[in-house]
């Protein structure tokens, strides 16, 4: 199995993502001393259960904390689109990520630094930004499957997102 | 010169196969021999798609100092479509058919077609659009500054005719999942995994006991 049949996955990956803020907070270790911060912003988007269903969007104000949102999860609904603010130090990055297809859509990288003072400094810190964002995004991408693609999963953390998502 | 994008949409491609050096002449012999054709005057319905880069939207040329960002390599896919319009067909068309005071038959409107096809598209400008494109090759990852599936269809044809040599693999859940550091065991498992069915909950005041939740997380088969 490969490609379209794992799409599932980074609709997982999302609805953990929030699940982990929710209960531990937004701060992940990337290891070697790194750190990223991570919050969902203005923006949900819900798969639906079966082709039948309707994809639900949620837009503006704090979705997460909805009505809307937490019934979507009670109906146990995964994230398909997340609008995400993730921070490593002093750089904010703006991304909406797609769990469907692990597309980035709506990036804002970080303001220019006072070292850029051309056009080729600015594509050089833009060019390093981009692949930074990505290289965060996978690693907590990583973070996630360690805990998804254990044997016991579903029996611990699996079992307490569950109790989350119906509360 | 224009300087790199601060935002937009992307998507990520990973590469099996390490691409030629970038400061090789192989590298960019690779590049000029798939850069970017004009059609500007083809007297046909034509998509043209090849590289280019930002100083120079022609492809016919891809300067090191444009092209090096140290962290990776920026170029630019330019895919230009010439069509026929479909406004003037109609007009021509509609013309035609008050002139023969009936509607034109099937063989009659293919041939004005044709014929409009050589009077007008020599006078048509194709359609012109100009994608981004980041590959860091220490990575083995390319950023296409695109999320449509025709762009990145285009692109996908593009990459193979000019690295023929290097897998270009989807940076989709699954592709991504085998670059991240998980186990050998894990990596097993990734091919089997199964979507964890969430359980359905009605509306009550308590969460539902452990037990409850444990059955319901069946992951399907």
């Amino acid at each position: 199995m490969s490609g379209d049949g794992h799409a599932f996955l980074g609709e997982e990956f999302l609805t953990w993502l929030w699940f982990r803020l929710d209960t531990a907070g937004g701060d992940f270790d990337l290891g070697e001393g790194r750190s990223v911060a991570v919050a969902i912003d203005d923006f949900l988007a819900f798969a639906p259960r079966d082709d039948d269903e309707t994809e639900q969007t949620l837009r503006k104000g704090l979705p997460t904390h909805s009505q809307e949102a937490r019934a979507a999860l009670r109906n146990g609904r995964r994230l398909r689109k997340a609008k995400l603010i993730v921070a490593e130090g002093p750089l904010q990055y703006g991304v909406t990520l797609d769990g469907t297809t692990m597309g980035l859509t709506g990036i804002k990288l970080p303001e220019d630094s006072e070292e850029c003072e051309s056009a080729a400094d600015r594509s050089r810190e833009h060019a390093a930004n981009f692949l930074r964002l990505h290289d965060l995004i996978g690693q907590l991408y990583g973070l996630f499957l360690a805990d998804r693609l254990r044997p016991d999963y579903l029996s611990t953390s699996g079992e307490r997102q569950a109790q989350w998502m119906a509360s | 010169m224009a300087s790199l994008r601060r935002g937009g949409s992307a998507s990520a491609f990973f590469l099996g196969g390490d691409l030629p050096d970038p400061q090789s002449e192989a590298f960019l012999a690779a590049l000029e021999r798939q850069r970017f054709r004009t059609i500007e005057d083809a007297a046909s319905e034509e998509t043209s798609v090849g590289w280019v880069c930002a100083d120079d939207p022609s492809g016919e040329s891809f300067p090191r100092e444009t092209i090096d960002l140290d962290a990776a390599i920026w170029l630019q896919v330019r895919i230009d479509k010439k069509k026929l319009p479909a406004r003037w067909v109609a007009i021509y068309r509609a013309a035609a058919e008050r002139a023969a005071g009936r509607r034109l038959t099937g063989k009659e409107r293919k041939a004005l077609k044709e014929d409009l096809a050589d009077k007008l598209l020599p006078r048509v400008l194709p359609s012109v659009s100009i994608v981004d494109v980041l590959l860091d090759p220490a990575h083995r990852r390319v950023l296409l500054f695109s999320t449509s599936k025709a762009t990145r269809d285009e692109f996908g044809t593009l990459f193979r005719r000019t690295f023929p040599g290097v897998e270009l693999l989807p940076g989709d859940a699954f592709h991504w999942a085998t670059r991240t550091r998980i186990t050998a065991e894990q990596r097993r498992y990734l091919d089997e995994v199964a979507p964890v069915k969430w359980p359905t909950q009605r509306r009550t005041e308590h969460a539902p006991p452990a037990e409850t939740a444990r059955d319901a997380i069946e992951v399907d088969a």
